[in-house]
Parts: structure tokens; C-alpha cells; sequence
């Protein structure tokens, strides 16, 4: 029977923007969902269960212009310890810039993972403005593109979808600069100690050195 | 300032230069980034988490020239090197500007600088075309004015390093 994995790669999965669409996901697509967080300790556990689904669909966001860390562990663990029966891969990856294009390098990097483990690629859904889009009013526009990634994945029908804000590079740098200052006002930091030039207080700390 | 910062011990011989820093991530302790945004919204330019990392990016911010050296894994940085960038994010700031016409963010003080990034291990010609374009678009996060990767096998690092330290020197 058709079922689908989904597995939550980003760093902060319980409190994640990915968690929040990966639920997007499960709502409107047809055919039944599993979700699960990746952890520091369950990535061997991920691995067995995979066999059991026709299709995965990871969820993750984009970490300096490349996949998280810890996602990228996991892939090697999966890559190590490969299920008996290979689902095909589908991809919801959310960056934080404007662009959805900055989440390309990412994507071909999926694909090369795919290409030398024998798994067949999906559909992919590159969002962009992804770190604040469900608190807006263009909520609808990330909501139609999981919308459209749920029922392709579930029909077998595959696909690239793309999708940020709808706004000019400068009105989305307004709006996320009003995010931002929010973001810290939360924890009584200021716009301008946010906008401190100085690294570690502007000290240089001793140099690491090994076994230290 | 210069800096190597290599993912696996390296031999090269930096002694009597004061100038060039050189730091091994394989030796040091450092966690995944968790994606708190501490850095940018709670301790601005400091990461809450306080292990070697946070001893690792002033140095990368304060430095003119950089030589990167990493293994390659599916076109990308392999692990220890990705979770030292992923850890160096307090040198910039939340707040996003326009840059070479896409949307980054603010750095705090970093100096500009010439990356080299020295690439090993298995690469495949598609692995190779993907990390140099990921280099390229690392130019636009991390202040590289100029960049060049070297791909060399794991065999010939050492020499490789050496030969692009022996030009630093002039
Ligand atoms: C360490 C780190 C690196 C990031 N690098 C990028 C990046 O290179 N480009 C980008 O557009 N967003 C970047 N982001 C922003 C995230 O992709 C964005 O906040 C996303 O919504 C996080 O999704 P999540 O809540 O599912 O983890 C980065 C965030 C962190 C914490």
C-alpha cells in the first residue's frame, strides 16, 4: 500500500518552519502520511523504516547554501545502511532569503545523493521567504505550493514547484527587517545592539588549539 | 591576517609566521548549529552555545585571506567543515540587504577576503561542477572578493597546501 515517510531534516525539527509544513503536507495530501523528526539518535532507526513506504518526502531547510549538518549525516548514515526496498525521494526544502534559487545548490546535492544510491527523485517544492511566510499574508501562497507538492507526490505525478513572497527584493527587506527587530525585541535586545559590527565583543580569543 | 582552517590535520610548516593562523576542526569540539538565532537576536555576535566554534569564526571574520580545506561529499563540504559555516553565522547580522542584486544579510566586521578552497577525496565531474558553484555562491555569504578551488586527491594534500602557502609568501 502507498504511504508516505516524512522526515523532518532541520535542526530545530520539534519548533521548525519545516515541522509547520511538513503538517501543511500531510492535511491535503490523499494518500497517508508518517511523520518523524530527525534526531542525533534515530537516524539508524529512519534507515529500517523506510523500506516500508512507496515514497519519503524530506522536509529541511536550507544552512549555508548547502543542506544542514545533520541532514547531511543522516544521507551518509542511509547511504551506509541502505533499506531493502528504496522509496522515491520527494524534496520540501525552505530557505531563508527571498529567492527560492538559492535553495538550488541544495537540490543538486539531493539529486547527486540519489543518483549514487539508486533512489529515483519526486517532486520538489523550493520555497523562499520560508523562515516567515506562514505569519503573513502570503501565507496562501506557501499553503498552494504544498498543496500542489502533496497531491503530485500522491499521484505520481512529479514535478518542481517554486515559490516565495510576492514582493520586491526592497519591500522584502522591509518587511523582514520589522521581523527581525520583533524577533529580538522578544528578548529585550534592541534593533541597534542586533546591528552590533563587533564579533565575540570584538575580542580575538586565543587561537584553538587541539585537545585543549 | 591568513587563516587555513582544514577539516583533517595538515602538515604544513606556518612557525615562524605569526601572520597565518592555522586551526584543525577535527581536533576541536564543536555541536551542530541548532538554529536558535541566539547569535543574532539574543547575544548579538556571540553564539549561546560557548564550545571551540565560538573561538573559530573571529578568526575567520578578522582574516584578509582564507584557505579552506575540506572533503568533498555529494558536491558539497563534508561534515566537519559544513558544521564549522553552518557555526559561523554570528559574524553576520538578522538583517538582510541587497548584494549582487539577491537578497544576504548584513556582515558585522568581517574583512573581505581571498578564498581558496582546497577540495579531496572521491570527486566526480558532477560533484566538482556543483561545489565550484556552491564556492561561488559561499562568495556572497562569507565576503569572499575572490575565490579559486583546488581539487586535489587526499594523497597529495599536504603538498597541495604548501604550494598555495608558498605563494602566500610571496
Ligand atoms: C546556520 C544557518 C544557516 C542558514 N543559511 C541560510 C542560507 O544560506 N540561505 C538562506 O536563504 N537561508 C539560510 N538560513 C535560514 C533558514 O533556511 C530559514 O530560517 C528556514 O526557514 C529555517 O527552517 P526551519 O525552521 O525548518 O529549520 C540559515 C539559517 C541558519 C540557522
Amino acid at each position: 500500500m502507498e504511504r508516505i515517510m516524512i522526515i523532518n531534516g532541520s535542526p530545530r525539527a520539534p519548533k521548525s518552519n519545516s515541522k509547520r509544513y511538513a503538517e501543511l503536507f500531510s492535511r491535503y495530501c490523499p494518500v497517508e502520511t508518517d511523520y518523524y523528526n530527525l534526531t542525533k539518535r534515530n537516524h539508524r532507526q529512519l534507515c529500517e523504516l523506510m523500506a516500508g513506504y512507496s515514497d519519503v518526502l524530506f522536509v529541511f531547510p536550507l544552512y549555508a547554501d548547502a543542506l544542514p549538518v545533520g541532514f547531511l549525516d543522516f544521507l551518509k548514515e542511509l547511504e551506509a545502511n541502505p533499506p531493502a526496498r528504496k522509496p522515491m525521494v520527494s524534496i520540501l526544502i525552505n530557505c531563508g532569503f527571498l529567492e527560492y534559487s538559492q535553495n538550488e545548490i541544495a537540490i543538486e546535492m539531493m539529486h547527486i545523493f540519489c543518483r549514487k544510491n539508486d533512489y529515483r527523485v519526486g517532486s520538489i517544492l523550493e520555497l523562499g521567504s520560508g523562515e516567515a511566510i506562514l505569519g503573513t499574508p502570503f501565507k496562501y501562497v506557501a499553503v498552494r505550493a504544498i498543496k500542489r507538492l502533496a497531491r503530485s507526490v500522491a499521484h505520481g505525478e512529479h514535478r518542481t514547484i517554486k515559490a516565495t513572497m510576492p514582493l520586491s527584493k526592497r519591500l522584502f527587506i522591509w518587511a523582514s527587517t520589522y521581523y527581525w527587530t520583533a524577533f529580538g525585541r522578544k528578548f529585550g535586545v534592541s534593533k541597534s545592539r542586533m546591528q552590533t559590527m563587533q564579533i565575540e565583543d570584538g575580542r580575538l580569543p586565543d587561537l584553538p588549539l587541539a585537545g585543549e | 591576517m591568513k587563516l587555513i582552517m582544514c577539516d583533517r590535520p595538515i602538515q604544513v610548516n606556518i612557525r615562524d609566521n605569526s601572520d597565518i593562523k592555522y586551526i584543525d576542526l577535527s581536533s576541536l569540539k564543536i555541536a551542530n548549529c541548532t538554529g536558535c538565532f541566539g547569535c543574532w537576536t539574543r547575544t548579538p555576535g556571540k553564539c549561546v552555545m560557548r564550545d571551540d566554534a565560538t573561538r573559530v569564526y573571529p578568526y575567520i571574520a578578522a582574516s584578509d585571506t582564507v584557505l579552506y580545506v575540506s572533503r568533498v561529499k555529494y558536491g558539497g563540504y563534508d561534515s566537519v567543515m559544513k558544521r564549522m559555516l553552518e557555526r559561523a553565522i554570528p559574524v553576520q547580522q538578522a538583517f538582510i540587504r541587497i548584494f549582487k542584486n539577491e537578497t544576504h544579510h548584513v556582515q558585522r566586521a568581517v574583512v573581505p577576503k581571498r578564498a581558496t578552497i582546497v577540495a579531496y577525496g572521491d570527486i566526480d565531474a558532477e560533484e566538482r561542477a556543483l561545489f565550484e558553484k556552491l564556492v561561488a555562491r559561499n562568495a556572497s555569504n562569507m565576503s569572499f572578493e575572490s575565490h579559486e578551488v583546488v581539487f586535489t586527491p587526499e594523497a597529495e594534500l599536504d603538498d597541495c597546501v604548501k604550494k598555495i602557502v608558498e605563494r602566500w609568501n610571496g
